[in-house]
């Protein structure tokens, strides 16, 4: 008897598959890298900080790990678009999968690639800065906490790709989350009462923020405080997303031209 | 509902689907396909011909009627039944691949072991005539070469029913053939297809039945033979005006000629008729009366095509 693959694993193969050309691969990892080099070293040089610019790439790190959540979180969204675009939501759909394999297909990619990217960011910081302090339990507290955010991000993106008819419409709106989401967080720089109080509130519900504060605990040894309560709200917010994504995609007319 | 005795897996009775709860896509089709028939389904774009493929493979869940396919319920075994079946749409669908890797990716998501997989590629490749475009990206394909990417694709994996939603669009006249002639030599093997069509010369070709289908109802449906000898005896009179006021040309042969069917377009028509001489008795009596000159007059057998005009016509006049 031969055994067969699971559905949602032939289908992440296929994910992955088609996914991994120069042009994903650019916005997955090269995107994130820049961010690592240009304002690790960048910043570093002018945000005094004791220890310098190698201190400042050690902070900047675990919050370039936490961006791939984002970055894979639209790739997400850009696989069920470019599927609807170009026939294959259709064909897949009359194929041997449901929509709840597709869609969960989707799904774990983003978090696949969530994750290896964040573990490629973890290799190009350690070989820029020629060292990095972490324990066993720090690494798997930001993977952990990186592999819910993958989840969140991509269910959004996918609610989003979902909702959107248009092709340009949904593409502008993935430039404004990335910009948003990426630079009114805690990734590049700490939070500070000194920010106007719409970028404060900005700061304070971005769910990039919760987890990269999380993943930067993980890598000093402790979890800040703030950590009790976003994590739950981001592990809330994400069931509410993935819900909402999963039920608008179940629902949605599939075209078949 | 199929006609004859064999076992039927494909079942409708009465199915309706409206996608905006006023206009019915779908409007009470009822019948049956027999396990290695061809069915043809013809019609005009916006027929219904699409929804109803849809409705048979699962994509949408129809208003109102009852649908069995392969023995099952679409709405409640959907998955056991699409593991059964293949279809190729009528736009384009793959992957961004090449084109090799398109029939890798389709094996591996259809379960189809390694060994069978390379074996079957190959075999496909080479029978579509793809092997020299194997490495380049499918999108970068010309149209016809897309389409027999997309069709061999789909036979990389095992199935009981094909759905080929106009399949031959863009393949040239041997192509065309070729895939006409290994849908036959499937079915022969056990395989059922349902294949909708604009080309009636095809369908007469392949299908052992066909549907005429229009705004949402089949019009006729039985084998191509027997729909041919509804109008046994008819024959049809082509004609094409060299100029001068065709609509009023026609009006009046219409009334000259009760009993036929005058179904006009522009300065050309085409009469079905029982008695050829008197259509063209009164066809050249008109010219000359008229004074309008005639570039072309004919009479000759009907086909499927005067089949598929004289149902719409017949439904539209009513």
């Amino acid at each position: 008897m031969r055994l067969e693959l699971p559905g949602i694993v032939k289908l992440m193969y296929r994910n992955v598959m088609v996914n991994v050309d120069p042009g994903t691969l650019i916005i997955l990892i090269g995107l994130p890298a820049m961010y690592l080099v240009f304002f690790g070293f960048g910043f570093g040089a002018m945000i005094p900080t004791p220890g310098g610019t190698a201190a400042y790439l050690t902070f900047l790190t675990p919050g370039i790990m936490s961006v791939q959540c984002l970055m894979a979180g639209t790739v997400g969204g850009s696989m069920l678009w470019a599927d609807r675009r170009w026939g294959m939501l259709a064909q897949l759909l009359v194929g041997p999968f449901t929509r709840l394999q597709y869609l969960l297909g989707i799904m774990f990619t983003s978090l696949v690639f969530g994750l290896a990217g964040a573990f490629v960011m973890l290799i190009g910081a350690f070989l820029i800065i020629g060292s990095l302090q972490i324990t066993l339990w720090g690494v798997l507290t930001a993977f952990g906490v990186i592999a819910l955010g993958s989840i969140f991000f991509g269910s959004l993106m996918l609610l989003i790709a979902g909702v959107v008819k248009s092709n340009n419409a949904y593409n502008s709106i993935q430039i404004l989350i990335l910009f948003v989401v990426n630079f009114a967080s805690t990734v590049f720089y700490s939070f500070s009462s000194g920010l106007p109080l719409p970028i404060q509130i900005l700061f304070e519900v971005n769910p990039l923020t919760y987890v990269a504060n999380a993943a930067r605990g993980g890598f000093e040894g402790a979890l800040p405080a703030d950590a009790a309560w976003q994590l739950p709200l981001l592990l809330a917010e994400t069931i509410v997303v993935l819900a909402l994504a999963t039920r608008v995609y179940v629902k949605s007319d599939v075209s078949f031209v | 509902m199929s006609g004859n005795g064999a076992e039927q897996v494909i079942a409708v009775e009465n199915l309706k689907h409206t996608y905006d709860g006023k206009h019915f896509a779908l409007d009470g089709v009822t019948f049956g396909v027999s396990k290695g028939e061809v069915f043809g389904l013809l019609g005009k774009n916006g027929a219904g011909k699409t929804t109803l493929i849809k409705a048979l493979t699962t994509l949408i869940v129809p208003s109102s009627g009852k649908l069995s396919v392969l023995g099952m319920d679409p709405l409640h075994q959907g998955q056991d039944i699409r593991r059964r079946i293949g279809v190729v749409q009528q736009g384009e669908s793959f992957d961004f691949a090449t084109v090799e890797g398109n029939f890798n990716i389709y094996g591996v998501l259809w379960g189809v072991p390694r060994k069978v997989r390379m074996q079957r590629r190959e075999e496909l490749l080479k029978s579509f005539g793809l092997l020299e475009v194997r490495k380049q990206r499918a999108f970068d394909l010309s149209g016809g070469q897309k389409r027999r990417v997309q069709v061999a694709r789909e036979m990389m994996h095992d199935m009981d029913i094909l759905f080929l939603d106009e399949p031959t669009t863009g393949l040239d006249v041997i192509m065309r053939r070729q895939l006409l002639d290994s849908v036959r030599e499937r079915a022969r093997r056990g395989l059922t297809v349902v294949f909708t069509t604009h080309n009636l010369e095809e369908a007469d070709y392949v299908c052992d039945r066909v549907a005429v289908v229009d705004e949402g109802r089949f019009l006729a449906m039985d084998t191509v033979e027997n729909l041919k000898r509804l109008y046994r005896g008819k024959k049809t009179v082509e004609v094409t005006l060299a100029g001068g006021d065709a609509s009023a040309f026609y009006d009046s042969l219409r009334t000259k000629l009760a009993g036929s069917e005058v179904k006009a377009d522009g300065n050309s028509a085409v009469i079905l008729t029982d008695d050829p001489k008197e259509a063209l008795q009164r066809i050249i009596e008109l010219s000359q009366t008229t004074g309008i000159q005639m570039d072309w007059l004919n009479i000759r057998k009907n086909t499927l095509e005067d089949v598929f005009i004289g149902s719409v016509t017949k439904t539209e006049e009513e």
